[in-house]
């Protein structure tokens, strides 16, 4: 591989969204095929503002297959639209792990960004192990608080030009905010909510049984996703920037101090007790409440925990960077980036 | 002792243990006896894939039909048929549960809502969606379901299946016991879309994939399926992802396996390893009562060779019975 030319890593991992949200919700299930047009999409992007290598994490799910094919017909019809694939050289276990693992060699490879496909959960296992690459995300999964929609073209086209250097880092790049979650030592993090609930099993992960909800931790509240977060953004919002987090205490007792709807997952609005709610200042580890139950990291069972654990959540600020498609799009428009004359 | 933070009281935790490790040991002695020669025909062990069995079966009633494979041991023992039978009908006795005359690959016993193992693959998929209909046509709350590999999911009757169950909107859950290996070949290079949720979306039908060596994981997706499938929501398909700890069948080389896989995922991935872990660790039960249950099953499985060895075989005048069936 040349390393004077930029290389942008793209993980797309086929487990992503494969969960009991599609019985319990009604969640939808985006086939591999779909999630190759994207990959494809990507790379026209990525290929039209001059990106010539492209490093992929491999599946066996068949999304290499299928993009493969694309690129030779590319190929045998003399196109040069798409940059050269390769794939890193791990052992695909199918799971989660391989988003982190694929995450933490493209950093090592010096890729200059991660495009990711999936949704809060696999958002958070690259940023687990991408340290300081920036990433831009592909809304793909069940639950999308943190990568909004955006279509795959303008996506690759954006981050291009981001590695190409046409656009200015102080545009191009936006800081972000996460909770990291200290259990006995063990550390691990969410980009926008830890929920703590009664269950002290992961299971089938996702959680639902709104009755076992104790506490949620969220880095940004908004009002417009699904998933746990938009608990705290009915109550009280809070945007990506802003230096605070929130803290919400559920209340199950009959009738609830407060009672409020909310759209916790896909086509399920359930009503929530909430007992209060306040500020969550950065890099203050906050005690979990709770002596016993489980730690949901954006949405999913992750841990469990008892009372000699002594769990923490502390939010942290500037903690990773992600690129801002639609800064870098209009960039590229004033400063006449991609016009041919 | 704490409080019972599992979806499943204490009693019933028991019970679901019991079942997986009698499974275990079963397949365990199989692979041993087999190897002697003892036993007549072919036989194909579940080791490795228990939580998958007994985490869905824990949710079905004897109005319950399943189809099996002709890896079924493990679903035949979680649907309740009883052991020393079973291992009688494996030995080709009268005292087994089709009278010696199925073997391991036909052991059925619909008085418990089994209705066989199948020799031939994909072939238990429409049996399901009999059942389905059976159900659905009678007004009672049962369900029908399938148990195929991820091999025997490539066959149209199963393909064939998931239509006709979707166009009719049947009380059926196909099963896809996903162990990574269609006989020899890896999954990689047998399916094209390797996930078997896409391949339900295709016949409109939700699926979920669970990792099958977390009883707890199968047991609450399972859970959540049949409770649709008996509400009227129709046929739904559950990806179980596991590992086979034997070959094949018995005598199988393996020689596609990499080598010290086995023994990694015995280490590292067996479901009654994780299923103790869970439960002592949150102090729901102890390592004293769960040796217990392996002391009682070992017991259990050692009288059931020794009654298999020792009942008589079928005779010629066996033959012509049982070839029929009145309804």
């Amino acid at each position: 591989m040349n390393k004077m030319l930029p290389t942008v890593g793209i993980i797309a991992n086929p487990v992503s969204a494969r969960d009991i949200r599609r019985i319990v919700a009604h969640a939808g299930n985006l086939q591999v095929t779909d999630r190759a047009n994207i990959v494809l999409r990507l790379l026209a992007g990525l290929g039209a503002v001059g990106i010539r290598q492209v490093l992929m994490m491999p599946e066996n799910a068949g999304i290499r297959h299928h993009v493969t094919r694309d690129l030779k017909r590319s190929v045998n019809m003399g196109e040069r639209r798409f940059p050269d694939v390769d794939y890193l050289d791990m052992a695909v276990t199918a799971s989660t792990d391989d988003s982190v693992r694929a995450a933490r060699m493209m950093r090592e490879a010096r890729v200059s960004a991660i495009i990711v496909l999936g949704g809060d959960g696999t958002h958070r296992a690259v940023v687990s192990a991408c340290g300081d690459v920036p990433i831009a995300g592909v809304s793909s999964g069940t639950n999308n608080a943190f990568p909004k929609f955006k279509e795959p073209t303008i996506v690759g086209l954006a981050v291009g030009l981001t590695a190409m250097g046409a656009v200015p880092p102080e545009v191009a790049f936006q800081s972000n905010k996460m909770l990291e979650v200290d259990i006995s030592g063990r550390k691990e993090i969410a980009l926008v909510d830890v929920a703590i609930v009664a269950e002290r099993f992961v299971g089938a992960r996702a959680l639902w049984h709104t009755e076992n909800f104790k506490e949620l931790y969220v880095s940004f509240a908004e009002t417009e996703v699904i998933g746990m977060s938009v608990v705290a953004g009915i109550l009280d919002p809070v945007d990506r920037k802003t230096p605070e987090g929130r803290r919400v205490v559920f209340d199950n007792s009959n009738p609830p101090r407060h009672l409020l709807q909310a759209p916790i997952a896909p086509g399920v609005i359930a009503d929530i007790g909430i007992d209060y709610w306040e500020v969550l200042l950065p890099d203050v580890a906050f005690p979990i409440a709770e002596k016993e139950g489980s730690i949901a990291l954006d949405g999913e069972r992750e841990l469990s925990f008892s009372k000699n654990d002594q769990p923490t959540v502390t939010l942290r600020t500037n903690a990773f960077r992600t690129i801002d498609v639609a800064a870098c799009m209009k960039s590229g428009a004033k400063t006449r980036l991609l016009r041919i004359n | 002792m704490s409080k019972n933070p599992f979806p499943l009281s204490k009693d019933d935790l028991l019970i679901a243990y019991r079942m997986m490790k009698t499974i275990r040991e079963f397949e365990e002695r199989l692979h041993v006896d087999f190897g002697r020669g003892e036993i007549p025909g072919f036989v194909h062990l579940y080791a490795g894939e228990e939580a998958s069995a007994v985490g869905i079966m824990m949710h079905l009633n004897d109005q319950d039909q399943i189809a099996s494979n002709h890896r079924g041991h493990g679903h035949c023992i979680a649907k309740g048929v009883d052991v020393k039978e079973m291992m009688a009908e494996i030995y080709g006795k009268v005292s087994g549960s089709c009278r010696g005359k199925g073997g391991s690959m036909h052991i059925a016993d619909l008085s418990k809502g089994m209705m066989g193992a199948n020799g031939i693959l994909g072939a238990g998929s429409p049996l399901a969606c009999g059942a389905g209909l059976a159900a659905q046509k009678l007004g009672h709350n049962g369900i029908g379901m399938s148990f195929t590999g991820d091999g025997a999911s490539n066959q149209g009757t199963f393909l064939e299946s998931l239509n006709l169950a979707a166009v009719w909107n049947l009380p059926v859950i196909f099963v896809v016991e996903n162990n990574g290996y269609a006989e020899s070949t890896s999954v990689d290079w047998a399916v094209a879309v390797d996930s078997y949720v896409d391949r339900a979306a295709g016949f409109g039908l939700p699926g979920v994939t669970v990792d099958g060596t977390e009883f707890f994981a199968v047991y609450e997706a399972a859970g959540e399926l049949i409770k649709r499938a008996r509400e009227g929501g129709g046929p739904s398909l559950l990806e179980c992802k596991m590992i086979r700890f034997f070959g094949h069948f018995e005598g199988d080389a393996q020689t596609y396996k990499a080598e010290g896989e086995n023994e990694y995922n015995r280490k590292h991935h067996d479901c009654l390893k994780i299923f103790r872990a869970h439960v002592t660790k949150a102090g729901v039960l102890s390592d004293e009562e769960l040796d217990a249950i392996d002391t009682q099953v070992l017991a259990l499985i050692d009288a059931a060779v020794e009654e298999a060895i020792s009942a008589p075989l079928p005779t010629a005048d066996d033959l012509t019975t049982d070839v029929y069936v009145s309804y």
